[in-house]
């Protein structure tokens, strides 16, 4: 069975070199012999994982020029980004939220605890017990 | 000894069905646990920015249900509701959830949350069960349409998170 869109980018994505070939291109476009240059690679193997992801969608080869252009493509990056972006911002939002009132709990608490200690204190000086307390 | 508390959202996919996040927050667990479980409390950090939560019911045991209706400034409601199945205060949670809006309801899948106390912080896992993976993309998914208009320049930061 074929992968969904995104099964096939998340795949895509899962391998190092990949990433870092992506993150090259954010950059800017560039031909493949200039990507292939700081990896420790032959040019077949480049290709291989180029090929990845541009089946991805994630990049695109220009067809014009002799030296082929990689640059990203746009919309499967987009959805991506959605992807995680979206859920990721939501509960960030909320928990920033929760760690000021988290605060403000441990503040109310802190005054109720002291509050509580005081007339504690008043009762054990009116009866006193009997044992020794040092 | 203090340790200090990485408030980093660390979200992650452990199966196929599955998302799960975890934060820490710098407070006792009994204190995390009440402010995610009572509605006086839920009121002041969940939701969107700019929408009101005009529906926020919690009925804290065991098939009791709950229901946070989320409203955006032009009046479009989305609710999350669901029943408990495990209420262990201030320990454990586990419930059922649906999200609903205008035209779509989602399948019911399962939210399991475990606040862990150490050194007065509490780290809070909570993992979410979906009855398929395209449930669980779709969760992950969900929102988009709203629109966080991404850049190129996020890219990097994007992938970092892939690994």
């Amino acid at each position: 069975m074929p992968l969904d869109p995104l099964s096939t980018t998340f795949a895509a994505l899962a391998d190092p070199t990949r990433r870092a070939i992506l993150s090259r291109l954010a950059l800017g476009q560039t031909s493949v012999l200039e990507l292939a240059e700081p990896f420790e690679m032959s040019l077949p193997a480049i290709s291989k994982h180029l090929k990845v992801l541009e089946r991805a969608g994630l990049i695109a080869r220009g067809r014009e020029a002799q030296w082929r252009p990689c640059r990203i493509a746009p919309v499967s990056l987009r959805q991506v980004d959605g992807w995680l972006a979206n859920f990721r911002k939501f509960w960030d939002e909320n928990f920033n939220r929760l760690d000021g009132l988290l605060e403000e709990m441990k503040a109310e608490e802190a005054v109720k605890a002291a509050a509580r200690t005081k007339p504690k204190v008043r009762v054990r000086k009116e009866k006193p017990r009997g044992r020794k307390s040092r | 000894m203090d340790a200090k508390v990485d408030k980093t959202l660390k979200i992650t996919t452990p199966s196929d069905l599955e998302i799960a996040m975890t934060r820490e927050f710098d407070a006792p667990r009994h204190l995390v646990f009440d402010a995610m479980t009572k509605p006086e409390y839920v009121r002041r950090w969940f939701g969107c920015e700019a929408f009101t939560l005009p529906v926020c019911e919690i009925d804290l045991r065991v098939g009791g249900a709950y229901r946070f209706t989320m409203r955006t400034p032009d009046g479009v409601d989305s609710t999350l509701a669901g029943t408990y199945r495990e209420v262990v205060r201030p320990e454990r949670i586990v419930f059922t959830e649906r999200f609903s809006m205008p035209g779509f309801t989602s399948d019911e899948y399962q939210v399991t949350s475990t606040f862990m106390e150490a050194g007065g912080k509490t780290t809070l896992t909570t993992t979410i069960l979906h009855a398929t993976k395209a449930n669980r993309d779709g969760h992950l998914n969900s929102g988009i349409e709203k629109g966080v208009e991404p850049a190129y320049d996020r890219l990097a930061e994007v992938v970092a998170t892939m690994d």
